[in-house]
């Protein structure tokens, strides 16, 4: 049997920058990575510009060799955690090794849900969450001339601008009555879906895929409203489920995802979890959920990685906050926090400032003069500062009319001051 | 280990908001003067009028930007310290700027992209430009980098107060001298914090002793002298205190200087008897709060200004005399390494202003900011002298600020009025004004101070 | 070997007692040798100077800025490994104190010669031993000359004490200001190969070193109430107490030694002049002894049973050699050239009567104080000195201290 100090699940976001944690107080204690994918790090988030062909699998490493040879990490790819023997802290790998481990960090990440669609396990689809998928994807372009998108969230979105971008013709359909819940409201999600509109995609929203067939090459899916639509691509980006098969029947609890604390532990000892596969604590309803978002990963992985070796720096996790930068069609939209008041009780302060001809769309939810949550289209704030803002509750008392005029430079004043 | 990075620092007190940086930054990197382009923001401060506040990559160690990034496009070269950012490879998600809590990788919409300051290889233009000093490229990590490899001398866990100047000083001083030396700590702080230790559990790692109070000097030019006999070449440091220097350990000292004993004596100025309950020295300054000069009543602290040490050594034409500040490492380790050699020859004399946190009544974490405002106001000039070469200012302070900037920093100069206050600024005057004159005779330099 | 003031005899000058000390300084060949000029003194650290500027000593010389410096030099150079000398007296002593109190306490082997001197207040630049007195229970050996020649080999013997390794402690070499820093006699100067012999190499700081090459940290904190401090402290002190007893053992082995190279003997701790078939005793310490020695040989020849004791080695204190030439007599005179204020008596005197604690039987003893800032002690004093120590054998009690020059 194997054995290491830090055995690490995953390579990506949450692994690697937990990786970070570990290696800036322990450069010695042996370290191993071990992942699904047989590559070298990549990132989900960098897929659908593979998929568009902007860029190449081959770009968009993370980490090389070099970094693993230089940072003393045993790097095993192409073989994920088969079994976990949490007595014996040992884990068996796809390729049969057994590892014993001191302190074992799951970030193995999330896999797309595939919802229950009458006849699509018997119709050919892509899917979108690992390299294999997206360079699958961007081949099967080149015949392609028509693409279905089923979903309106992040993934469905990007990957459908890359489609179109590529010279595909596409469909989205979103069942909620917006694209992107959760991040935009209403207003500016629909200022979003009428660029994709301008730019040629056909949306479906409040649509539903209720049944779908393989047709020759292609597919055909048919919709609520009854309508069919035939495409040579079905894409299907409805949501992404922890990847944890490998902790059935053993003893890690688990909800949605891994359940942790706010330094990322597991109900077992020497046992973390970080990023998608996680959930953990939401910064607003203080109920634990599963995140999904790039920022929350890395954030959680650092502080896994923290706690690991004790560091006595640590920060306890103070919780999830939505975030989300989306950039399409050359606009950019940022939210950060609670974009939508409806979801939140009386007694906010909204400051809302849209020019639908220029494409600006700025929304600041004010609450007990802490900032709750910014959100807009074009606006240009700095989200790392307004992040910062939120969750340290900044009182935003003296300075609320500056912010609500000018959040940009009012939000590096603070910070500045705060920093120093 | 790791290595230390140059960056460029941000004194906002001097900011007047002309915004040269940010036109030179945009010139500089995207050939127009829009400011639009500019990788640094001076933003005006709400908190207060004329005042402003800097958005700015910091080239964080840690930098989240990088490890944000889902497409290798933004790294951290642990060369230069840099984080720079790869236009080929980023894919414009802004995931980057989510990480950022300074503001300092921003989306340009005029270029359509983010940006990042990746400080002009060295040789930043922002800083050039700056007419006030706001900014500056601070290269003492190179000390990090030149000498954080050599052995620290003394043990980890010394005994000294939070924040003590004074041990970060004999870490440096030490480290940089090298073990072939003989160490006196008189009675003092320094020797306090254990470096000779106790009876069986010593903290140094180098021959150190305890002199008396009185006979620092004395004791090692002795050492000396036998080992230059014997034609070993040892050098002899004296880390001392004020009190063991300018009062009972003056004579010995003096004579040391007079006879031409080569030694490096430091004097680590803190500005009274702070090992032993915090008593005026010679060296404790007009005004101050001691435990002997109390304020009640009567008394409002010290009543006479500090005897001036560094220019009475400089009357001695000793071969090296120099003042420094911890707040300015590179200017404290080229003076180490002139007086060292200087040593060699002769007396070698560095007066180190080191304010206490705990005698002085500052938090800790603020002793090198009082260090470095005692420079900015000239309560402490930066200095050295060779008997050669005269006297000539190691780092000039053209636009000096009130000296309550220096003074508001201390408990010890709470109960001040205004017109101990009057008297405070007006003996800064005259010492630069002093200092200048000596200059101008000595070194026939124009080269003076406001 | 020397050039000047020869006599007819080989190796043998006419010099002072100053002078002599200068020439025990070149032949013991130190290393350092730091001097501050202070009378009587003076003109023995010129002549050291002068020599070492001819060539005649090959030593620095650190003419430095006071006796405290002075001492602190020799500490530095000491514990580099040097042997050192310096003389001083008075005044100067008592500035030097604060390092002189901590010289044994480093068990650093410096030699140092007390040009005896009296004052400080009412002022006197003249002879008189309260300086050496005053230095009692500061842990240095002290040890007392009678004559020019003897200050000349003690000195050197000095050397040989201090360093050796059951003593490692500083050396106080005494002579009286006045009468033998000025009075001038022939000396015989000892063969410098021979004085190598005898001295051997230097061995100052083989127990606690500045050395790169050693690195240790020197007097560090020691005792206090934490776990070992209280015995560490005791440890240190009962093994400088040891050492002092060493030193009795050692310093007549030295004596031993010089007498068999160089043929010349002195009493190492106690000298008994005439005490063999005496009924009584006085006791004397320094120059005074010689005249104190012919003061007996008068009264022999009146027909007085009287001898002399004279203290050579008054630190550490020869207890059994005083006590078995106590044991000889039944009354007792004790002549000090300085005061116990306390005790109202001399010093010597004060000391004298923990001795006679160890006697069978007690003896009548008088306090007698004399020569004082210069004053001489003649013939005549001691004749007075003899009768009435003599008269206390026929129970005529003298209260004392008696003031020998009182009525000068
Ligand atoms: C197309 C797309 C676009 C996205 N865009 C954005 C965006 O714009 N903004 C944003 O914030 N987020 C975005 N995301 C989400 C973001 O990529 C994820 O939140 C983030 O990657 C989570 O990181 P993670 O380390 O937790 O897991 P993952 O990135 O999912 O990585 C999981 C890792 O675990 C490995 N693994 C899986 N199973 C095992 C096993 N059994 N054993 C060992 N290893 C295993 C995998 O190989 C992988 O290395 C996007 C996701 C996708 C798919």
């Amino acid at each position: 049997m194997e054995q290491t100090k830090y055995l690490i699940a995953g390579s990506s976001h949450a692994a690697l920058s937990a990786l970070n944690s570990i290696r800036l107080l322990d450069q010695e204690g042996s370290l191993t990575l071990v992942t699904k994918d047989d590559r070298l790090p990549y990132s989900p988030t960098v897929l659908p510009y593979v998929v568009s062909g902007q860029s190449k699998p081959e770009k968009v490493q993370l980490r090389d060799e070099a970094f693993f040879t230089k940072n003393n990490v045993n790097f095993i790819s192409g073989s994920g955690l088969e079994a976990l023997d949490a007595d014996h802290n040992t884990v068996t790998l796809q390729n049969g090794q057994e590892w014993q481990y001191e302190k074992l960090l799951l970030a193995t990440g999330a896999s797309p849900t595939i919802p229950p669609v009458t006849g699509l396990a018997d119709t050919s689809y892509h899917v979108l969450r690992t390299m294999d998928d997206a360079v699958n994807l961007n081949a099967a372009l080149a015949g392609a001339e028509t693409a279905v998108v089923l979903g309106g969230g992040l993934i469905g979105m990007h990957a459908a601008e890359n489609l179109i971008k590529a010279g595909v013709q596409v469909t989205i359909v979103e069942m909620c009555p917006q694209v992107l819940p959760g991040y935009f409201d209403p207003q500016a999600a629909k200022i979003i879906e009428q660029t994709f509109v301008e730019n040629g995609v056909i949306m479906r929203i409040g649509d539903t895929v209720v049944g779908a067939a393989q047709d020759g090459e292609g597919s055909k899916v048919s919709l609520d409203s009854g309508d069919e639509i035939s495409a040579d691509l079905l894409l299907v980006c409805t949501g992404v489920a922890p990847a944890i098969s490998y902790l059935e029947g053993g003893p890690v609890e688990t909800d949605q995802g891994i359940l942790v604390d706010d330094r990322m532990a597991t109900n077992i000892d020497n046992i973390w979890a970080a990023g998608d596969v996680a959930q953990a604590l939401n910064f607003y309803s203080g109920e634990k959920s599963v995140g999904g978002i790039l920022p929350a990963a890395v954030e959680q992985g650092r502080i896994a990685g923290m706690a690991m070796i004790d560091d006595p720096a640590i920060n306890l996790y103070p919780g999830g906050v939505p975030l989300n930068t989306y950039e399409f069609f050359g606009n950019q939209a940022i939210s950060v926090g609670i974009s939508d008041e409806n979801a939140l009780p009386e007694g906010v302060e909204v400051s809302l400032n849209v020019n639908e001809e220029e494409m600006f769309y700025q929304k600041i939810i004010i609450g007990e003069g802490r900032l709750i949550g910014i959100s807009g289209i074009n606006t240009n704030f700095d989200p790392g500062i307004m992040w910062q803002l939120v969750l340290r509750r900044t009182d935003l008392a003296a300075v609320k009319d500056e912010f609500l005029r000018n959040p940009v430079d009012t939000g590096r004043d603070l910070m500045s001051r705060i920093w120093r | 280990m790791g290595i230390g990075h140059n960056t460029i620092a941000f004194h906002q007190d001097k900011c007047d908001g002309c915004g040269d940086c940010m036109t030179v930054c945009a010139e500089a990197k995207s050939g127009t003067t829009d400011t639009q382009h500019s990788r640094l923001k001076i933003v005006p401060s709400v908190a207060a009028n004329d005042s402003f506040e800097l958005a700015m990559c910091r080239q964080c160690g840690d930098p989240k930007c990088v490890l944000n990034c889902p497409s290798g496009s933004l790294t951290k070269d642990h060369e230069t310290g840099v984080v720079p950012w790869d236009q080929e490879k980023c894919v414009d998600c802004l995931l980057c700027t989510v990480g950022c809590a300074y503001g300092g990788i921003t989306y340009n919409a005029a270029a359509g992209h983010v940006m990042k300051c990746d400080m002009c290889d060295g040789d930043p233009a922002c800083v050039k430009s700056c007419p006030t000093g706001a900014l500056e490229y601070n290269k003492s990590a190179e000390i990090y980098n030149n000498y954080g490899e050599l052995e620290d001398l003394f043990v980890p866990g010394l005994a000294a107060c939070q924040g003590c100047n004074s041990e970060l000083l004999i870490r440096h001083t030490m480290r940089k001298i090298g073990s072939n030396v003989v160490v006196a700590t008189p009675p003092g702080c320094i020797a306090g914090m254990g470096t000779v230790g106790f009876n069986g559990k010593t903290g140094s790692k180098i021959p150190v002793f305890h002199p008396l109070l009185t006979n620092t000097a004395s004791m090692l030019a002795g050492a000396k002298r036998y080992y230059n006999r014997i034609g070993r070449d040892v050098t002899m440091v004296a880390l001392a205190g004020d009190g063991g220097t300018v009062d009972a350990g003056f004579q010995s000292l003096s004579g040391a200087a007079e006879r031409g004993e080569q030694m490096l004596y430091i004097c680590v100025d803190n500005e009274g008897y702070m090992n032993t309950g915090m008593q005026r020295s010679g060296s404790t300054s007009f005004g101050s709060w001691t435990s002997t000069t109390p304020v009640g009543e009567t008394l409002r602290g010290k009543t006479q200004d500090a005897k001036n040490m560094p220019v009475i050594m400089m009357m001695h034409n000793c071969e090296y005399v120099a003042t420094a500040s911890l707040a300015f490492m590179d200017d404290y380790y080229e003076k180490l390494d002139k007086a060292t050699a200087a040593a060699e020859r002769g007396l070698a004399y560095l007066h180190v202003y080191s304010p206490c946190p705990t005698g002085w009544r500052i938090p800790p974490e603020s002793t090198n900011e009082v260090c470095r405002k005692a420079v900015e106001t000239n309560f402490a000039t930066l200095w050295e002298f060779t008997p050669d070469e005269g006297l000539r200012f190691t780092r000039p302070v053209d636009n000096p600020l009130p000296v309550e900037q220096y003074l508001n920093l201390s408990g010890k100069y709470r109960h001040l009025d205004d017109e101990q206050l009057t008297h405070i600024q007006n003996s800064v005057k005259r010492k630069v004004a002093f200092l200048n004159g000596f200059m101008l005779a000595t070194s026939g330099s124009e080269a003076q101070m406001q | 070997m020397p050039d000047t003031a020869l006599t007819n005899e080989p190796n043998s000058i006419v010099c002072d007692g100053n002078e002599a000390a200068a020439w025990a300084v070149s032949l013991a060949k130190p290393d350092m040798v730091a001097v501050y000029p202070i009378t009587p003194q003076s003109s023995l650290v010129e002549y050291v100077s002068q020599f070492i500027a001819d060539g005649k000593i090959d030593a620095d010389l650190m003419d430095v800025e006071g006796e405290h410096s002075v001492m602190s030099v020799l500490h530095g150079a000491c514990l580099a490994g040097a042997r050192t000398y310096t003389a001083t007296c008075g005044p100067g002593l008592y500035y030097m104190f604060e390092p002189y109190v901590r010289t044994p306490g480093m068990r650093l082997p410096i030699v140092m010669s007390v040009v005896t001197r009296d004052g400080l207040t009412p002022q006197s630049v003249w002879g008189g031993q309260q300086d050496a007195m005053m230095l009692r229970e500061t842990g240095w050996i002290q040890i007392y000359c009678e004559s020019v020649q003897e200050v000349l080999d003690s000195l050197i013997m000095a050397f040989r004490i201090a360093e050796h390794r059951d003593v490692m402690l500083p050396v106080n070499i005494c002579h009286d200001g006045n009468y033998l820093s000025y009075g001038v006699t022939k000396v015989i100067l000892p063969e410098q190969e021979m004085v190598d012999d005898f001295l051997g190499e230097k061995d100052t700081n083989w127990h606690v070193a500045l050395d790169p090459d050693r690195p240790m940290s020197v007097d560090p904190l020691t005792g206090g109430e934490g776990p070992g401090g209280p015995s560490t402290f005791v440890r240190y002190r009962k093994s400088h107490c040891a050492g002092m007893q060493n030193a009795l053992r050692v310093i007549t082995e030295t004596h031993d030694e010089w007498e068999r190279m160089f043929g010349r003997s002195y009493a190492p701790l106690v000298e008994e002049y005439r005490l063999d078939d005496a009924d009584y005793a006085i006791i004397t310490i320094g120059s005074m002894s010689g005249a104190g020695k012919d003061a007996v040989d008068v009264a022999r020849e009146q027909g007085e049973k009287v001898g002399l004791i004279r203290i050579k080695t008054f630190r550490p204190f020869p207890m059994a050699a005083l006590t078995s030439a106590l044991a000889k007599v039944k009354a007792i005179g004790v002549v000090d050239r300085s005061v116990s204020f306390a005790w109202n008596c001399g010093p010597v005197y004060q000391e004298i009567q923990a001795v006679l604690y160890q006697l069978e039987e007690r003896l009548p003893a008088i306090s007698f104080i004399g020569g004082l800032a210069g004053a001489d002690i003649t013939g005549e004093h001691f004749a007075r000195v003899i009768e009435s120590t003599g008269k206390q054998l026929a129970g005529e009690m003298t209260e004392g201290p008696v003031w020998l020059n009182e009525n000068e």
